[in-house]
């Protein structure tokens, strides 16, 4: 991971040299004297190349100057400038510089925020996650150690760089635990992982089966009772509101399914290893409990995840079985494979009754249906909370996670009605994310709540602006900016 | 249908009566609170039996509760067959609108019934002080109802039944109504170039054609168009279905049959808008001369299309529909409505079809229409990747994204169809015209009684269009998107 340092405007006399550029303008500041340097090639070049400083566009030339290589990076029109536009410069940047050791960004154009918007998407994009790699070839390998960003105010610049590289750590962390294998992140590692919060000041409380049981967990201890492994539930408060400010806690809660194969009702071969990411909620959750604490956040958080593994085995849970929730509600078991909802009711109840928060936002990778029913560009929003859920669709558009509405409504709560329970665990195909919300609405106990069902948005096979293809961190920043917005104000 | 006559009169005793409600009568207060009847819309007392005398809840009065009500009454006295409503001190409007709702819950299908066919109410004496006030709202109201019963009556006959020339034969018989209808052959078809219904007709057993209805209206302002999917049977074609299923395809062309009753709504109220309908009707057999996977289409906007799936021929149909539609009429918005994909029931079930457009002013006229007629909709995504998806190897756009089967990871077992199915149709409409789209596929009939009509086809779509053009269309000026 490169080092990001704010620095004066500067012609470097070596290395790479990346030029931010306004779309449809003439070169400026650093950018001019580059081009003077370069005796006029360089708009020759960036004109033969096609360059039009379009939003996220890089082109990189060779031998210009005295410098390794020159990057043109597109801001797009130079009244437009966005937090969204820097980040994408940045997320242009850091693929185009990755085999040099050193780059100097001539980013003028940006104010000082901008300008750490900046470095803020380089770093998110130029993440990768290689513990497992033994045989990678040095010239393969990333090697960019230092980005220097040259800003017209460098202190404002790196004062407001310092949270959202806390957030960038949030994500990252999110990212590893979504890419980790799942013979080495099983619950009870999870739940190790999660103590490591404790360094950045979160109060980390881990509970195994003898608690859960104890608290009348009987639906997450059903879905975890195939498992060689120990079902788990992390409970993380981050204490940030100033003294006499304090407020009811939001509190953000993940489902963790460390392997999902499905139980049971065992899913199909192709692409089960994906499976591996069905605790990418939880990795959310935990992603930015770590970015909260990491930039001190002044708001009072809850993060509450519960971590199982899902597995077919003579002690397996059974289609049909009926468990017994911590509210007291029970649930015929249909399909094993609906096993992220069941953790859910347990740890959804837990929470609000134990915590009483001002409002609940849960994160799962819950339905293949979300995907037929969104893509994957946009996650499902689920909410009982006009407010709330404005607010996380607002939060999430800010930082390009996006949301999309998704309704609830009685006629679609009947699907769930059991012949022997209270509820059964699925509705049958049609509006199966719905039948899956409105699972989940009975464990609110009435409070206000927002789910996201995010597994069209939790992994990417492909490269984004900012988000290498794999582990998105979806939500990280998106919750991170929802506490920022709508908890630390004033 | 229902037939509904308004008098003046005191109730016949020998009838059974029903009375409407918004609050709990007095004096019966102890069974109201022993049966949980607190008034609200299609809740139903009955206090004694012989004669039967019901009260029926109208909750706030809104057309929604009044329908929900008069539907309620007739699903609980299903076997009388006259009713009286006891309107008596009720606005003619409000008893209109409960009447409405009775009709649409009386409506039956017993055309290929030959014996047995059990009695239902077929009659409702709507008491009133003012008869001739009455008939005159009712005028209005029955309009939309009569246009759901038609299109009901088209969806729920099977395609030995209904094959593209008795259906356009039906269709030929609202010019009665003031309509204008024309149909385009294969030949007229093949001479304008619409490559897509042709092929996607070409293995019917019956010709692929094209109806156009034209209600003219009385304001001069350019129409409103509809245009719908008018599949008569849908085996899949070559991309054949799975058999168990396969019957509910006679319902695939209930988008044209929702149009066409909107059509006819318009003109029994004589409403001033201008209107148009397009509807694509063709079979999709599996035939010797049928299209297959991998073709490549030109359709009637000049681009080429790769057919991926021939299941998929709802969005093919459509694009020459929809160009059709807005080359030749140049309409103030455009709305489609078609029973397209799976993908819209896994994502919204049976209660709400998906609503997707290029307009944020049409859609939310669309959504508050279907709010107020019990036909809801829920607005969906048209994101940038479900158009990039769209990209193909040899031609303009491909039709639709095969499935992968888990092949390339778990999320390719499931493919965003109705988003693709709308990014592919907006392609064909071009930039400057508003345009909605209702996949209707989770809606068009429902497996059990519904709050407005029995088990089967709920011609859904008509009211809903017919509500959008009263409230849209109907002044020169207002234009839906400023």
């Amino acid at each position: 991971m490169p080092d990001i340092a704010f620095v004066k405007p500067a012609l470097p006399r070596g290395g790479a040299l990346v030029l931010c550029m306004t779309e449809g303008d003439p070169p400026a500041g650093l950018a001019r004297e580059a081009e003077d340097a370069s005796g006029g090639l360089l708009s020759r070049a960036l004109e033969a190349a096609g360059f039009k400083g379009r939003k996220g566009h890089a082109t990189t030339l060779y031998g210009l100057g005295p410098w390794t290589r020159v990057v043109a990076v597109g801001l797009g029109k130079a009244a437009e400038l966005s937090a969204e536009a820097a980040e994408a410069a940045g997320g242009a940047i850091a693929p185009a510089v990755a085999q040099e050791r050193e780059a100097t960004v001539a980013a003028e154009a940006l104010d000082p925020a901008l300008a750490a918007q900046l470095g803020f998407g380089a770093v998110l994009r130029a993440w990768r996650f290689d513990r497992y790699r033994t045989k990678e070839k040095e010239e393969d390998k990333p090697k960019l150690e230092r980005l220097a960003i040259a800003t017209g105010n460098a202190a404002a610049s790196k004062s407001a760089f310092a949270p959202l590289r806390a957030v960038a750590d949030g994500v990252f962390l999110a990212r590893e635990l979504v890419s980790e294998p799942p013979n080495v992140l099983h619950p009870v590692e999870f739940a190790e992982r999660c103590k490591g919060l404790e360094r950045l000041g979160v109060e980390v409380e881990v509970m195994g089966p003898k608690e859960l049981k104890r608290l009348g967990f009987g639906a997450m201890l059903g879905v975890a009772q195939g498992s060689a492994h120990e079902a788990r539930m992390v409970v993380m408060q981050w204490k940030g509101a100033p003294r006499g400010k304090k407020q009811k806690p939001l509190a953000l809660i993940g489902k963790g399914v460390t392997f999902d194969t499905g139980g049971i009702s065992i899913k199909p071969a192709g692409g089960m290893e994906d499976m591996k990411w069905d605790m990418a909620g939880a990795g959310a959750v935990v992603g930015a409990m770590a970015a909260l604490a990491g930039r001190k956040a002044k708001a009072d958080v809850v993060g509450l995840v519960g971590l199982v593994e899902n597995m077919p085995s003579g002690t397996a849970q059974r289609p049909g079985d009926v468990v017994k929730t911590a509210s007291g509600q029970t649930v015929e078991v249909i399909n094993t494979d609906a096993e992220g909802r069941l953790v859910l009711a347990d740890v959804m109840w837990y929470c609000q009754d134990r915590f009483d928060p001002r409002g609940m936002v849960d994160l799962a990778t819950l339905t293949g249906a979300i995907i037929i029913a969104l893509g994957h560009e946009h996650a499902g929003l689920f909410s009982n909370d006009e407010t709330l859920a404005q607010q996380v669709i607002a939060a999430g558009a800010a930082v390009g996670e996006k949301c999309w509405r998704m309704p609830l409504a009685d006629a679609y709560d009947k699907q769930i009605k059991s012949d022997i329970a209270d509820m059964k665990n699925v509705g049958g195909r049609p509006g199966g994310s719905i039948t899956a919300a409105q699972f989940l609405q009975r464990f609110t106990n009435g409070k206000p709540w927002a789910h996201l069902d995010i597994a069209g948005t939790a992994w990417s096979s492909k490269d984004a602006a900012t988000v290498p293809k794999g582990a998105t961190a979806f939500g990280v920043r998106l919750l991170d900016r929802l506490v920022a917005e709508t908890m630390e104000e004033g | 249908m229902l037939k509904v006559s308004f008098r003046r009169a005191e109730p016949d005793p020998g009838l059974p009566v029903v009375r409407p409600v918004a609050a709990v009568p007095a004096g019966f207060e102890v069974l109201a609170a022993a049966r949980n009847f607190r008034a609200q819309a299609g809740q139903v007392l009955e206090p004694a039996a012989a004669p039967r005398h019901v009260f029926v809840g109208t909750g706030a009065w809104t057309r929604r509760d009044c329908e929900t009500a008069g539907a309620a009454v007739v699903a609980h006295l299903a076997d009388a067959p006259h009713l009286q409503l006891d309107a008596r001190g009720i606005a003619p409007e409000r008893a209109c609108m409960i009447a409405a709702g009775a009709a649409l819950r009386a409506w039956r299908f017993d055309l290929h019934r030959t014996r047995d066919v059990r009695p239902g109410p077929s009659r409702l004496t709507v008491l009133t002080e003012d008869p001739a006030a009455a008939k005159d709202a009712w005028e209005g109201v029955v309009a939309p109802v009569r246009g759901c019963l038609f299109a009901r009556d088209l969806v729920a006959e099977p395609a030995n039944h209904l094959t593209t020339k008795s259906f356009v034969k039906r269709l030929e018989g609202l010019a009665e109504h003031g309509i204008h209808v024309d149909v385009l052959g294969r030949k007229r078809l093949a001479r304008a170039g619409f490559g897509a219904l042709l092929a996607v007709g070409a293995g019917g057993s019956t010709p692929p054609l094209l109806a156009v209805l034209r209600w003219r209206g009385s304001i001069a302002a350019p129409p409103v168009a509809f245009v719908g999917k008018g599949i008569v049977f849908d085996t899949g074609g070559l991309s054949i279905k799975p058999a168990q299923g396969m019957a509910a395809m006679r319902a695939d062309m209930a988008g044209a049959a929702a149009c066409a009753g909107a059509m006819l709504s318009l003109a029994l109220r004589r409403s001033p808008a201008p209107a148009v309908a397009v509807l694509a009707i063709a079979e999709n057999a599996t035939d010797a001369r049928s299209y297959r996977p991998s073709d490549v289409l030109r359709t009637l906007s000049g681009r080429t299309v790769e057919v991926v799936d021939t299941d998929a021929e709802g969005r093919l149909v459509l694009t020459d529909a929809l160009h059709y539609a807005v080359d030749r009429f140049r309409p103030r918005a455009v709305v489609d409505l078609a029973t397209l994909t799976g993908a819209i029931v896994s994502a919204l079930g049976h209660h709400r079809a998906g609503l997707f457009g290029n307009d944020a002013a049409l859609t939310a006229a669309l959504a508050a229409a279907g709010e107020a007629v019990g036909e809801a909709l829920w607005p969906m995504p048209i994101g940038e990747s479900h158009r990039a998806d769209l990209a193909s190897d040899i031609a303009d756009i491909r039709q639709c994204v095969p499935s992968a089967r888990g092949e390339g990871g778990w999320a390719t077992r499931f493919i965003p169809d109705a988003c693709h199915a709308a990014a592919f149709l907006r392609e064909f409409v071009g930039e400057g015209v508003p345009w909605a789209h209702c996949d209707i596929a989770g809606v068009d009939t429902q497996d059990a009684p519904h709050p407005l009509g029995p088990a089967g086809p709920t011609g859904f779509g008509v009211r809903l269009l017919d509500a959008l053009v009263a409230a849209q269309f109907e002044e020169e000026d207002h234009h839906v998107s400023p």
